[in-house]
């Protein structure tokens, strides 16, 4: 049987990938039966809905400002015009809320490809070549991994400004590392199994076996650790919105500096600080359930 | 340096709390802290905590201008003259009475007898040409306009001036003779006296000011140390307040001089206890850990009524503006400022965001001061005719750098961003694309604004003194950057203005000026406020004044 011969029956037989794919089928028939992944899916499906037909659904536009209707420390609450009541400048809470939702998702996704992007390419780098490379990038990650990461995400958004991208590169940055370790420990680990020992001793190239047989099999985590990142994402930038380095355009309805807003006014209006917190909550409260959902179900050890 | 700069924590302007009919005398009133010593002797006050947003940076008034110094100097020092409680009129005070002669350039003050500081030397003619000549004489730090801000805002400049930029000094020497002060200028000013009012002209003891190192200021204009303890533990001056210690980041505790000339002070003491969180400060005061505070939060003045607290105005003696800097296209063109001034919705602004009392503003100055003119040119709220405006401006899709500044509250601005955002939806409505720009209050935001940085931006003003020249002149007498060139005979009305001695003739320039500053429309003032400071029940006594000169000593509890 010559070596082609071989990968051939590999790939049929007992091939990672159909291992993989029947971890997929199999993770998803538990999903299914777990209802903390039904919660979970819940709770992002609105969330995503809620973000892409905004417009649709917000009764106002997000600016859309009543200004006649306020009075100092007075902000008429719940009614059936407004159905959470007016901000302090007499604009729809629910419209700003629904709104908001599209400021989180985006700011979610875009950091999230784009630090699990370069954290996979630095993870790749490191896991496949190993050696001095892999010293190399590890301890570049290591000390991003040592500076707390709200903090690093303060730094680069306050190094490049107030605004919607700088967040996005600040939270992208933050997940650099976390991928990039994330990978390369899953690499190692796959690198070192009898599979990937029994195609070297085969003469099958590095380059394949790095890409077609020992990264398909590593990304479970990353796949798991993707949705915890958004989770992350949507509270650091709520956080940062919260300190002032969100967008410059203050009228913008972002979650945490809507949370921000409301605090000179806790004791007056506490209902407007509820909301945006809520909606905060429950978005992010779905990402993790999700996510722990997600872990569990693709985590071989725990097939029962 | 603009005056906005300095001030600080100051919160001025409004009206007189109805002092004397507050005094209902109810419920035990905060009086008994712990700091209270079982005072038997004689009259008893006892003792009132006052909340501060911070702790005096010195109390040496030539050196300070933010509010929190210049309260406390307030009670520690006096002036030759003060305002009349609650306005901003001129009366005596260390000085019984004052003359201008050589056409306004010389001023002979008859001095008060038998007035002595609290370490017991007198005051006299020669103390008071002490401690003008010792502010002629500032040199180094003291020369940076942080450190002796009012100097050079009344006085230009110094003996030597270490700054070019630095005018002459408006003062020339000051002599003694026969027990009267004969103070000479360098030319004739008519605002010259209303400046004496202010705190940085606190005469102190002269021997003190030697003694404890007054004059040692070392570090920068922008970071001065100062390493005397004059101005941190050794105050002295003829106050009807003696300090009895000082310890910063936890409280001042003045008591009351029994050596007082005047009618001694009715509290025995008064502590000003700083505590820089506003939601703090109104917690403190409802737990009566304190009896009274400054910068009351607009959005809190029903509450705190509506639970039995008194609350006291300032007169309106302020002016929030949006301003516009010419040098920047479309700013140059004036319909573009005409569209602006018709496209803010000023009314809906100050009904939302500002205190009962808050009036739109028409023009650079509050309608207390002489000089206001009734009939300036008014740009009333109007979308189709800003639209039309921009129509006509040649300018299309007019494209405006709107800036307002962070972590900041003025009584003329106690939410920055909320004026912006309402403003900026009253400017997306009439058409025009709004650019947000913000930056940190200090330094960032007003660097940007004196270098000529900003195109449109939220600031104002707190007058210091009851003079025109303090409000309008401030603006718009010198070419500033901030604003861009405008028109050039505003210049000379202005220093015309500034120079005219007969009231009578003054205050028609002044109106004539405002309404030639409106038609140009360098800007859109919107609004006039009452700044509030809050007490509890049994407090009585405290008149708030436009200019924040309010005297402690006049101030009862009642038990």
């Amino acid at each position: 049987m010559s070596v082609a011969q071989f990968e051939a029956v590999e790939s049929s037989a007992v091939s990672p990938q159909e291992a993989a794919g029947g971890l997929g089928r199999d993770a998803l028939r538990r999903l299914r039966r777990s209802p903390t992944a039904i919660v979970g899916a819940v709770l992002v499906t609105l969330f995503v809905l809620v973000a892409v037909f905004a417009p649709l659904l917000a009764p106002y536009e997000p600016n859309f400002q009543r200004l006649d209707l306020i009075r100092p420390g007075v902000y008429p609450g719940p009614s059936s015009e407004f159905l959470l009541g007016l901000d302090q400048l007499g604009r729809d809470e629910l419209s700003r809320i629904i709104y908001g939702a599209r400021y989180s998702l985006l700011i979610g996704v875009v950091s999230l490809t784009l630090g699990a992007a370069v954290g996979i390419a630095l993870g790749l780098l490191a896991g496949a070549f190993g050696g001095w490379v892999d010293s190399l990038v590890m301890r570049i990650v290591d000390v991003m991994l040592a500076i707390p990461s709200l903090l690093l995400a303060i730094g680069v958004a306050a190094l490049l400004g107030r605004s919607i991208t700088s967040v996005m590169i600040a939270i992208a940055v933050v997940n650099v590392p976390i991928f990039a370790r994330l990978l390369r420990g899953s690499m190692l680990a796959q690198r070192r199994s009898d599979y990937a020992l029994a195609a070297r001793s085969l003469g099958v190239p590095r380059s394949r076996i790095v890409l077609q047989h020992v990264l398909p099999n590593s990304l479970s985590p990353v796949i798991v650790q993707g949705t915890l990142a958004l989770a992350t994402a949507i509270i650091e930038a709520a956080g940062l919105a919260y300190l002032g380095l969100g967008s410059a355009d203050p009228s913008i309805p972002e979650w945490g500096r809507m949370l921000a807003d409301t605090q000179n006014s806790l004791a007056t209006a506490p209902l407007l600080a509820l909301w945006p917190g809520l909606a905060i909550v429950l978005s992010v409260m779905g990402f993790y359930l999700l996510g722990e959902a997600l872990r569990e179900a693709l985590d071989p050890k725990l097939r029962r | 340096m603009p005056n906005y700069r300095r001030h600080g924590l100051r919160r001025q302007g409004a009206v007189a709390l109805g002092l004397a009919g507050l005094l209902v005398a109810t419920a035990a009133c905060g009086s008994d802290t712990d700091d209270d010593p079982g005072t038997t002797e004689g009259q008893s006050g006892g003792t009132m905590v006052f909340g501060t947003s911070a702790d005096p940076i010195s109390m040496d008034g030539a050196y300070v201008s933010d509010g929190e110094s210049l309260r406390v100097v307030r009670q520690l020092f006096e002036t030759l003259v003060t305002t009349k409680a609650g306005g901003t009129d001129i009366e005596p005070l260390l000085a019984t009475e004052y003359e201008p002669s050589n056409a306004g350039k010389t001023w002979t003050f008859t001095l008060r007898e038998g007035v002595k500081f609290h370490d017991g030397t007198d005051f006299d003619a020669e103390a008071v040409c002490a401690n003008f000549d010792r502010w002629y004489n500032f040199k180094g730090v003291q020369q940076s306009a942080s450190v002796s801000y009012y100097w050079q805002t009344v006085f230009s400049g110094y003996a030597k001036n270490e700054d070019p930029a630095l005018g002459a000094s408006l003062y020339q020497d000051c002599t003694a003779q026969d027990g009267k002060a004969v103070i000479n200028l360098t030319s004739p000013s008519a605002s010259f006296l209303s400046g004496l009012a202010l705190a940085a002209f606190s005469i102190a003891s002269p021997e003190a000011l030697t003694k404890y190192e007054a004059d040692k200021v070392t570090g920068t204009g922008e970071e001065p140390r100062f390493e005397g303890t004059f101005g941190t533990q050794n105050p002295v001056g003829t106050g009807p307040f003696t300090l009895e210690t000082f310890e910063p980041n936890n409280r001042l505790v003045l008591a009351r001089n029994e050596e007082y000339w005047g009618d001694k002070a009715i509290l025995d003491k008064v502590i000003f206890k700083p505590i820089a969180d506003g939601p703090a400060r109104r917690q403190a005061l409802e737990s009566n850990e304190i009896q009274g505070y400054d910068l009351v939060d607009p959005a809190d003045l029903d509450a705190l009524e509506g639970a039995g607290f008194q609350i006291a105005e300032r007169p309106a003696f302020n002016v929030g503006y949006v301003g516009f800097n010419t040098a920047k296209p479309p700013f140059d063109n004036l319909k573009i400022r005409q569209a602006v001034a018709h496209a803010l919705n000023r009314q809906a602004l100050v009904t939302a965001k500002y205190p009962p009392g808050a009036e739109v503003a028409k023009e650079f100055m509050p309608p207390s001061l002489f000089g206001y003119a009734d009939d300036v040119p008014e740009y009333e709220y109007d979308v189709q005719k800003a639209k039309a405006l921009i129509a006509e401006s040649g300018v299309a899709n007019p494209t405006l750098e709107f800036w307002y500044p962070t972590g900041v509250s003025r009584p003329y601005m106690p939410d920055p961003a909320a004026n912006f955002q309402a403003f900026s939806a009253d400017l997306t409505a009439a058409g025009f694309k709004v650019v947000p720009k913000s930056a940190p209050w200090n330094p960032d935001y007003l660097n940007a604004v004196d270098t000529g940085g900003t195109g449109m931006r939220l600031l104002g003003w707190t007058g210091d003194f009851g003079d025109p020249d303090n409000f309008v002149g401030t603006f718009f007498r010198t070419p500033q950057k901030a604003w861009g060139p405008i028109e050039k005979s505003i210049y000379s009305d202005l220093d015309a203005a500034r120079a005219e001695p007969d009231e009578a003739k003054r205050t028609a320039l002044y109106e004539a000026v405002n309404s030639k500053i409106m038609e140009f429309v360098p800007g859109v003032p919107y609004v006039h406020t009452k700044p509030a400071l809050a007490f509890a029940k049994g407090v009585s006594g405290y008149v708030p004044s436009p200019v924040s000169i309010e005297d402690f000593s006049k101030v009862s509890l009642s038990s």
